[in-house]
């Protein structure tokens, strides 16, 4: 006679586990999903695998010691998080900029978007089963990785900003070759349109599939590319103009149907607003020095005044605010990092449940998650 | 849509939010208010009514001088800059009541405070570790934590064992 176990959950609903080791989790998160047959009845996104205390290391640090933690929060835009805590801190404490390197942040940021965006649709792409393009942004991005690192040093976790400019100069070559990666780039737009929009599988799967309305973004505050494609033209750059944004030229690219597709396509076409931005930054790249000369560098100790600032900025996932607060010491007292992959999950909860566990892969990675950032 | 000097000055005709005091100045908001503890679910209703969004929750630990937690609440629209910011001080015992069920945001902010500071929010579906291991029991953003010792299962902190006595020294150098 067949043995039963005790059953302790009503018949008709089971509970699956996705992740936390999935491969398309990205990263270390775990989906605990109530399934009806193939249908979700209950998902529930359970986090903190990857938390480093990122905010009670902030209290325990001076401000530019700090510095190398915040492109560990989001390790595929970090130059964005780098800048991020680097004007966070020279708003609350006065210092300014050269002019050169406001715009050579502009420069380095988007590409780092751009960047992240290829990443995303690799990774995407592959969630979905489609191999290629994953290939091709590699080879992109690689291109974009290689300029970085001729800058900064760095590939991945960029550490460039300092309180009142950059750590080092673009040189004299940049510009050409800036120019060069962002030819390649062009000339790819069409190629992937062919490959991965006109391809009736992954239209198939992205149509119609994870629709997320205006309503649940302003419940959970999404924000980002997965906003926009719900049809909110929302943007910090253009909202909260910081740095040299407000003297460049660009759209923010939105689709109304708030699906997976529209989320995709709101990326691509911020990479090439992206691109529009650099090379207009480039052409206005102005000279002089690169940090301001009373610059106190990162061994002397910078006290900020008493109170309390939010700075908010537009990181290739969203709004990623830096809330400061100081009791006039060398240390924070207290930095909360608002990032924005954390409401982007939290509103999944909500978004999932009536969808079939095969488009729950597709709608996890449409929002563009990166763990460490949601866990800090 | 109305403009963030609008919401708050019915918010304050109400009685509900005082202008803040200037001693802990709060730059980027566009307005930055008192809320009581027991109002602040009522002035999130209204937020959430004229179309903000829930930006941020941030606890703040201000109980060598004050005895309370401030919480900050900052909500922002989608266009210009208008966010408002709402300060509630709530002291160390009294529960603040839940947000969670006027902006689906705050369901994990809300946790992450109780986590990491102690703070009680009346309401809460389901108040429980989400960033920590389940189970931990001390709050490690208190300015009076210290870190617990290490678990008897962590030998990272161990002295790396000893070489053994017949080992070769590297030849050369």
């Amino acid at each position: 006679m067949p043995k039963q176990l005790p059953v302790t959950e009503p018949l008709d609903t089971y509970t699956l586990n996705m992740g936390p080791q999935h491969p398309s989790t990205h990263g270390v998160l775990r989906l605990r999903l109530m399934l009806r047959g193939e249908q979700i009845v209950v998902a529930e996104p359970v986090i903190g695998y990857s938390h480093r205390a990122h905010e009670k290391m902030a209290e325990n640090r001076t401000y530019a010691q700090f510095l190398p933690n915040t492109s560990r929060q989001d390790y595929l835009s970090g130059m964005i998080y780098n800048f991020a805590w680097v004007e966070a801190v020279e708003k609350f404490a006065g210092i300014a900029v050269p002019e050169r390197a406001l715009v050579a942040r502009v420069i380095l940021a988007e590409f780092n978007r751009i960047s992240s965006h290829l990443l995303w649709i690799g990774a995407f792409l592959m969630d979905l089963g489609a191999p290629t393009p994953f290939l091709y942004c590699w080879d992109d991005r690689e291109a974009i990785l290689f300029l970085l690192e001729s800058v900064t040093g760095s590939r991945l976790t960029y550490c460039s900003g300092r309180f009142g400019g950059l750590n080092r100069d673009l040189d004299d070559d940049f510009p050409r070759r800036a120019r060069e990666v962002l030819a390649k780039l062009k000339a790819r737009w069409d190629e992937y349109e062919r490959l991965i929009e006109d391809n009736v599988i992954f239209r198939g799967r992205a149509i119609g599939v994870g629709i997320l309305t205006r309503d649940q973004c302003l419940s959970y505050g999404v924000t980002g590319p997965t906003l926009r494609g719900s049809g909110v033209p929302y943007d910090v750059r253009k909202a909260e103009p910081y740095g040299a944004y407000p003297r460049f030229e660009f759209d923010v690219p939105t689709r109304s149907e708030g699906d997976v597709l529209a989320r995709y396509l709101v990326r691509v076409l911020e990479m090439k607003q992206s691109v529009r931005i650099i090379e207009q930054a480039l052409e206005a790249l102005p000279a002089g020095p690169i940090l301001t000369p009373d610059s106190i560098g990162v061994k002397k100790r910078l006290k900020l005044p008493v109170g309390t600032q939010y700075y908010a900025v537009e990181s290739a996932r969203g709004h990623y605010g830096i809330l400061l607060v100081s009791e006039g010491g060398t240390e924070p007292y207290r930095a909360k990092f608002r990032t924005p992959s954390y409401p982007n999950l939290a509103v999944l909860g909500d978004v999932m449940p009536g969808s079939y566990v095969a488009d729950a892969v597709a709608v996890l990675g449409s929002v563009d998650l990166v763990m460490p950032e949601v866990d800090r | 849509m109305s403009a963030p000097a609008d919401i708050v000055r019915t918010l304050d005709e109400l009685g509900l939010t005082v202008p803040a005091p200037v001693e802990h100045p709060f730059t980027g908001a566009v307005e930055s208010r008192w809320v009581a503890p027991d109002q602040i679910a009522v002035a999130c209703q209204m937020f959430r009514d004229a179309d903000y969004f829930f930006e941020s929750l941030t606890c703040v630990d201000r109980i060598a001088p004050h005895g309370v937690f401030e919480l900050i609440y900052t909500f922002n629209r989608w266009g210009l800059p208008s966010r408002v910011a709402c300060r509630v001080w709530a002291p160390q015992d009294r529960p603040v009541p839940t947000v969670s069920g006027v902006f689906g945001g705050a369901d994990w902010n809300e946790r992450e405070a109780w986590e990491f500071y102690g703070v009680s929010f009346a309401g809460h579906p389901n108040l429980t570790w989400l960033l920590l291991p389940e189970g931990t029991e001390f709050r490690p953003l208190l300015k009076t934590f210290t870190a617990p010792p290490p678990s008897e299962y962590d030998d990272s902190l161990d002295a790396p064992p000893a070489p053994p006595a017949d080992a070769q020294a590297a030849p050369g150098h």
